[in-house]
């Protein structure tokens, strides 16, 4: 977990200083979308493996969503021939959200079929796919409509994804924020 | 114009797309709070289901005390008065009739044992059913069949469980305990039918007795409380159900319901 976010936060001011760098000289600099072309090989990776170790308690989901991962995998490569790495892996990522959208729900379902009680209040894997679903249902939109949108302009400085991707953010990093806190309780409840 | 269309259309959808998966979220939380009740009830039920048990354990070793107790008084404290009397009256000079109270006085004491030994296989009773709801219904007819006031006729089905359910098997025992209770209080028959039979997952226990009857809706609240209401509410807690057929000189037949084991 350490390591993605990590990643996440190299990747975002990275992002930041290639988008600096391409509003300076838009003739001969690249936008950035190529930096989070890469982050995309992490991203895919990263809530794969937590979902098979958060579903494993309830069934054996490592060979389906390791064939889930290896099907993004592909599509990823293919991507990156058909349309290079500077332009956005569009279909990828709507792939991703629709795989781990499935995942979610399908560890609801598996939260609603088991008779043991759990106290979701203080539970990370609850808040962990919550925030999860949350990012990556509420960005459908977004990345269905994502060639319209990228000419849609709200603010000089910022297009309409903009804001949208920072609200997602922001409740997805709450989710997970809330999740850890969550880990640490229980983590301090069992040592006692 | 148009990118204020496309801004609105994707605000909204997001906004669609996030109070969905919310109310997924919500209806979770309140499916779990849910699932938390049932899981106490079910836990208070069998707390519930335990305190009877143990409830009627207890009962059934009081019922065995009582029955003891007065057997000691009324009977082997008899036997031994009287065997006491009797050699407390030997005299030793006149060897003949001495001989005859001697052996009045072996005679007495050899019905005292048999008693005590009657009382001992009492005091297993309950321990009896354990090993099986008709063994133990077996013994109880036994001791009341000793008394001579009744004739009782026992018919068992064949085709019983092998698998015995204990707690069942105490609670049935318990009803059939006060059923023949209120025989002997109420009821002044002079012949009881006791008849176990099963039947697809069912055990059934009836009980009938030539005695005077009553009227069931007659009856008062006390007296209908200790006896008929608790025969009810143990057999309910088991799963089970108690059918009281009766009518005023014309006996009274009662039969038990159990889904088992």
């Amino acid at each position: 977990m350490f390591w993605f976010l990590l990643i996440t936060c190299v990747t975002e001011m990275t992002g930041i200083y290639v988008k600096g760098l391409y509003l300076a000289d838009r003739a001969h600099v690249r936008p950035n979308s190529w930096v989070y072309n890469i982050f995309i090989i992490f991203e895919i990776c990263f809530p794969s493996l937590m979902f098979i170790k958060i579903l494993t308690k309830y069934a054996n989901s490592k060979p389906t969503i390791l064939c889930g991962l290896a099907i993004m995998y592909l599509v990823y490569v293919y991507e990156v021939i058909t349309d290079g790495i500077f332009k956005k892996h569009n279909l990828t990522i709507t792939l991703m959200a629709v795989l781990f959208v499935l995942y979610s729900l399908y560890y609801f379902y598996c939260l609603l079929k088991d008779e043991s009680y759990i106290n979701l209040k203080y539970s990370p894997a609850f808040w962990w796919v919550s925030g999860i679903l949350f990012y990556y249902f509420g960005g459908t939109a977004c990345n269905i409509f994502y060639n319209k949108l990228s000419t849609v302009i709200v603010t000089p400085k910022h297009y309409l994804t903009y804001y949208i991707y920072n609200a997602l953010n922001l409740i997805l990093y709450s989710c997970w924020s809330y999740s850890f806190i969550c880990r640490k309780w229980l983590t301090k409840t069992s040592a006692a | 114009m148009v990118d204020k269309d496309i801004s609105g259309l994707i605000i909204i959808t997001t906004l669609i797309f996030l109070i969905a998966p919310a109310f997924l979220v919500l209806y979770i939380f309140i499916y779990n709070r849910r699932k938390k009740r049932h899981i106490e009830e079910k836990a208070q039920m069998q707390l519930t289901f335990e305190a009877e048990i143990a409830k009627t354990q207890y009962e059934v070793q009081e019922q065995t005390m009582q029955t003891i107790g007065a057997d000691l008084h009324d009977n082997i404290g008899q036997l031994l008065s009287l065997t006491s009397l009797t050699l407390n009256s030997i005299e030793l000079d006149n060897r003949l009739k001495a001989r005859e109270k001697v052996d009045a006085a072996i005679d007495l004491t050899v019905r005292s044992i048999k008693e005590m030994r009657l009382l001992g296989k009492l005091l297993q009773g309950d321990q009896l059913v354990v090993s099986g709801l008709s063994e133990a219904i077996r013994h109880e007819i036994n001791w009341m069949e000793r008394s001579g006031k009744y004739k009782i006729k026992y018919t068992r089905a064949e085709d019983l469980p092998a698998a015995n359910n204990p707690d069942k098997d105490l609670i049935v025992f318990r009803i059939l305990q006060e059923i023949l209770n209120n025989i002997i209080k109420h009821a002044h028959a002079s012949r009881i039918y006791i008849n176990l039979e099963y039947n697809e997952g069912t055990l059934k226990l009836e009980i009938t007795d030539n005695g005077i009857g009553f009227n069931a809706d007659e009856l008062t609240d006390d007296q209908r409380g200790m006896g008929l209401q608790n025969m009810r509410k143990r057999a309910v807690i088991i799963g089970g159900e108690v059918a009281i057929k009766s009518n005023p000189g014309e006996g009274t037949q009662i039969s038990i319901f159990i889904p088992y084991p």
